[in-house]
């Protein structure tokens, strides 16, 4: 077998995590915890910057379409996903930004299949404080209460459209630093609070 | 398994958990949906194993695509940690994931693969558990087309299967599945919950645990996800009903080995013809024995 190369440099190391099958695995299982238990914050364990890199990395190949319409992606990242680009109303993971409310509609998927509505991954100012969120739903022990900051209203009036009808429905993942929560399209949200 | 046989690792330069990362990605994918759409069945692209489809394939792909160096796994089949199912997958497990431990005690497990049993303890939110899935659909036995079936699944639309248990009913006073027992999810899917015992149906309801299934012949995953309704389907009038381990004076049968009352229990025929009964839950069974055994030495 070939001995690997190991830079030891630890801004490289930061870089080059992201693509390490095992950080994926550990990051997989933190993602799945997010899913599993909507409001729960979880980290990654990426560099601050790299935690949308991170997850992106862990969830998105070749196999799948990536829209990044407000180019959050850098030309390295994107290149090594390897994602087909495509619009966000056709793609299956949507990169976006909390203070753009999205004039688009993501794919919703079909009654048979369910699964085809989209992921969208919106980048915030920060989790575990701001607008108070009220969850309810499965995964949820009763009630959790979660505080986004730099989500913009508009963007929950769009939420509760794309998932009126369950169950088709749209998938959303927050990203603030090095921390991510899940709302997957079962989860029921009372917004509380100002913005 | 042949206990001699080593995989070729050098030459094959297997990754991490015997899968490509692509194949994992795309279990990862899926297994976010299928959390998000609790209860549906979620088809992805099932891989080739090194063993027959039938045997685990499904819930052993979701194992080794969710697995890394700090769980700690425990497999069982039918209860059992020994049984040879169980040994061979977390055989397969201790080859191609180095870093791993395996465990036999549910309490020391992050991640529990089964065949046809939840344990007896409650699981935690730390663990996971898979379930390894021969037959996914519940509507397969009245609906042939699965285009079909589909379009009931998303309309929740089991009327021909509530049919099916009335007339169990009124042929045999008593609705005749022993196993495999149709439970809706969240108010929606019904599911096929694997061939667990009726007895183990309600601990699906609202689980700490998150538990996936995995079917890997029919190319299928799909999950309960923790705290969540999954409710037996029934009528309002003849309610759900767990196995009966009363014996003809209405005593609850002891296990033969570890006195439990507690457990799910199966029933051993001896050469004779008598019958005598112990806990299936294996890990279950020898801690009750060795909290009883501490008791005796205490008193004693």
């Amino acid at each position: 077998m070939h001995e690997a190369r190991v830079n030891t440099n630890s801004t490289d190391q930061h870089a080059i995590q992201p693509w390490q099958p095992l950080a994926q695995q550990a990051a997989f299982r933190h993602v799945l915890e997010a899913f599993s238990y909507p409001g729960r914050v979880v980290s990654l364990g990426a560099a601050p910057n790299d935690t949308l890199t991170m997850l992106l990395a862990t969830l998105v190949d070749a196999g799948v379409t990536l829209a990044d319409p407000l180019n959050q992606v850098s030309a390295d990242d994107r290149r090594r996903l390897d994602a087909q680009l495509a619009l966000p109303d056709r793609a299956q993971f949507v990169v976006s930004q909390g203070a753009h409310v999205p004039d688009y509609q993501p794919v919703l998927g079909t009654l048979e299949s369910p699964e085809h509505g989209a992921t969208v991954i919106v980048c915030v100012e920060s989790l575990g404080e701001g607008a108070r969120l009220d969850l309810t739903g499965p995964g949820i022990d009763g009630e959790t209460t979660l505080h986004v900051a730099g989500m913009a209203p508009g963007w929950w009036i769009q939420r509760s459209r794309w998932n009126t009808s369950f169950p088709m429905g749209v998938d959303l993942i927050l990203v603030a630093g090095r921390r991510l929560v899940a709302l997957p399209r079962t989860t029921r949200i009372q917004v509380k609070g100002a913005h | 398994m042949n206990p001699g046989y080593e995989l070729p690792q050098d030459e094959a330069g297997y990754s991490f958990g015997f899968l490509d990362e692509f194949a994992k990605r795309e279990i990862r994918r899926t297994l976010l949906k299928a959390i998000s759409i609790p209860g549906y069945q979620t088809p992805y692209a099932s891989r080739e194993m090194p063993m027959g489809r039938g045997f685990g394939t499904g819930g052993l792909q979701l194992t080794l695509s969710l697995i890394g160096p700090g769980d700690t796994l425990k497999v069982i089949d039918q209860g059992a940690d020994d049984s040879v199912n169980a040994v061979n997958l977390r055989h397969f497990v201790e080859l191609t994931c180095p870093g791993v431990d395996t465990t036999e005690r549910t309490h020391e497990a992050t991640l529990i693969q089964s065949r046809h049993r939840i344990p007896e303890r409650a699981l935690t939110e730390q663990q996971v558990l898979v379930l390894q899935v021969p037959y996914p659909d519940p509507l397969v036995i009245v609906e042939p087309s699965e285009a079909r079936r589909k379009v009931m699944h998303g309309e929740g639309d089991y009327s021909r299967l509530l049919t099916k248990l009335y007339e169990d009913i009124v042929q045999f006073d008593e609705i005749t599945i022993s196993h495999r027992y149709p439970t809706r999810i969240n108010g929606h899917y019904v599911i096929d919950p694997s061939p667990i015992p009726r007895y183990d149906v309600p601990r699906l309801h609202q689980s700490r645990a998150l538990v996936l299934l995995g079917a890997g012949r029919e190319k299928k995953i799909y999950a309960v996800p923790p705290y969540t309704d999954a409710m037996p389907l029934v009528f309002d009038d003849v309610p759900f009903r767990i196995e009966d381990f009363r014996d003809g004076q209405g005593h609850r049968r002891a296990c033969s080995r570890c006195g439990a009352t507690d457990s799910f229990l199966d029933e051993m025929i001896a050469d004779d013809g008598s019958k005598t009964w112990q806990c299936s839950d294996s890990d279950y069974c020898n801690e009750t024995l060795a909290t009883r055994t501490a008791q005796i030495e205490v008193t004693a």
